[in-house]
């Protein structure tokens, strides 16, 4: 287990500690930050699981607001940086999905011994793929937690792939560019994109990936999904709606809400959604959906 | 829904216009007009068209015309909803 290094000097706030430190792993190490409560044990535990890319950069500030907010409440939060990604070890190029299915798995580990709960998991995005098929390879019933879940990893990974073609998508010539990227990593080659050398090992494990409840035996828990919309009274989209009645059909007790507020995860400036701090908050007591009203009912 | 307003609320968020898309209308020239619509906001702005209309947007299915008006983009989405 690694040694957690000393709290930063920044104060985390009045009733919170703040550690950052690496966690080995078989290749390089893992960049993780926990935020505990301090002078009281965790009530429970939360892991992390980033979004990609530019996502996972626009979101630091409400993934980390969240985290303070959620360690003054009791909770110990772990955030982890992926292989590859933000401040861990290694290149990106050198990564792969299901390694990074593996870092969630043993940043879960760590974070169950070290605080003495089986973590939630909380995934953003992309991240929420993970956070899935992490809890399948878990193997025990893990609590799940998802910010404006990707239910699609195709669509994720070709809106990524399109900032190769932004350049030219005016004049018509997106699809070539598309084409040209999809059949090098078909191959299993990298292509650059906007910064970012993805390997075929990613970008095919993205490619794959649906959201879906984990198929292991008695995995079934407990889901709770929030969406952010500057729409007022904005709803769940019919494909969220059918994607929390497969999980239900699972057996998972899964709750869906939206919050208003931005699209932090894609605005052009660093936004904040205040409401998702109390909202999230409020979703970890998983309180069960009330039941649906009867047809025809307002 | 009113695709026109949705668009204008979507443009207004994804470009942190501010409020300023309130005041767009189908006229209004887009690219090269608005500064903020640069061609990575482009790409966001397809992806949030794409999540928050529930269309695919296919490789091929932008063109110089897509983003020259609100107008064209409203109806490049109106044209995906009814497709």
């Amino acid at each position: 287990m690694a040694a957690p290094a000393a709290p930063l000097p920044q104060a985390p706030g009045p009733a919170t500690a703040l550690e950052a430190f690496h966690l080995p792993r078989d290749r390089g190490q893992r960049l993780c930050v926990l935020r505990t409560p301090r002078g009281a044990a965790p009530r429970g535990a939360l892991l992390h699981v980033p979004a990609f890319g530019e996502e996972m950069n626009k979101s630091r500030r409400m993934v980390a607001l969240q985290s303070q907010a959620l360690a003054q409440a009791g909770w110990a939060v772990l955030q982890l940086d992926l292989d590859g990604c933000g401040d861990s070890s290694g290149d990106l190029a050198d990564a792969g999905w299901d390694g990074w299915v593996d870092d969630v798995c043993a940043a879960a580990g760590w974070l169950r011994e070290r605080s003495g709960h089986a973590p939630v998991l909380w995934g953003q995005r992309t991240g929420c793929l993970l956070a899935a098929q992490a809890a399948d390879r878990l193997g025990v019933a893990t609590d799940l937690l998802f910010w404006q879940p990707v239910v699609n990893g195709q669509t994720a990974l070709t809106q990524f792939l399109r900032l190769k073609a932004a350049a030219v998508l005016q004049d018509g010539q997106g699809k070539a560019v598309m084409d040209g990227l999809r059949s090098t990593l078909a191959a299993g080659g990298t292509v650059e994109v906007a910064g970012y050398c993805l390997p075929a090992a990613v970008a095919n494990g993205l490619g794959r990936a649906m959201l879906a409840p984990p198929a292991a035996a008695n995995t079934a828990a407990r889901l709770a999904w929030i969406e952010v919309s500057s729409r007022p009274q904005a709803t769940l989209s019919p494909a969220a709606e059918q994607a929390l009645g497969r999980w239900r059909g699972a057996g998972w007790q899964a709750a869906g809400q939206v919050v208003e507020g931005p699209g932090f995860w894609q605005t052009t400036e660093i936004e904040d959604a205040p409401a998702l701090l109390p909202a999230t908050l409020a979703a970890l007591a998983f309180t069960p959906a009330p039941a649906p009203a009867a047809e025809g009912a307002a | 829904m009113n695709v026109l307003h949705e668009v204008l609320n979507m443009l207004d968020e994804v470009l942190s216009l501010g409020g300023r898309a309130a005041s767009f209308t189908r006229e209004t020239a887009l690219l090269g007009a608005v500064p903020e619509l640069d061609s990575m906001a482009v790409v966001s702005v397809i992806a949030m068209l794409e999540e928050r209309f529930g269309i695919a947007v296919a490789d091929d299915d932008i063109d110089g015309q897509t983003f020259a008006t609100v107008g064209s983009l409203v109806d490049f989405v109106s044209d995906r909803l009814s497709g």
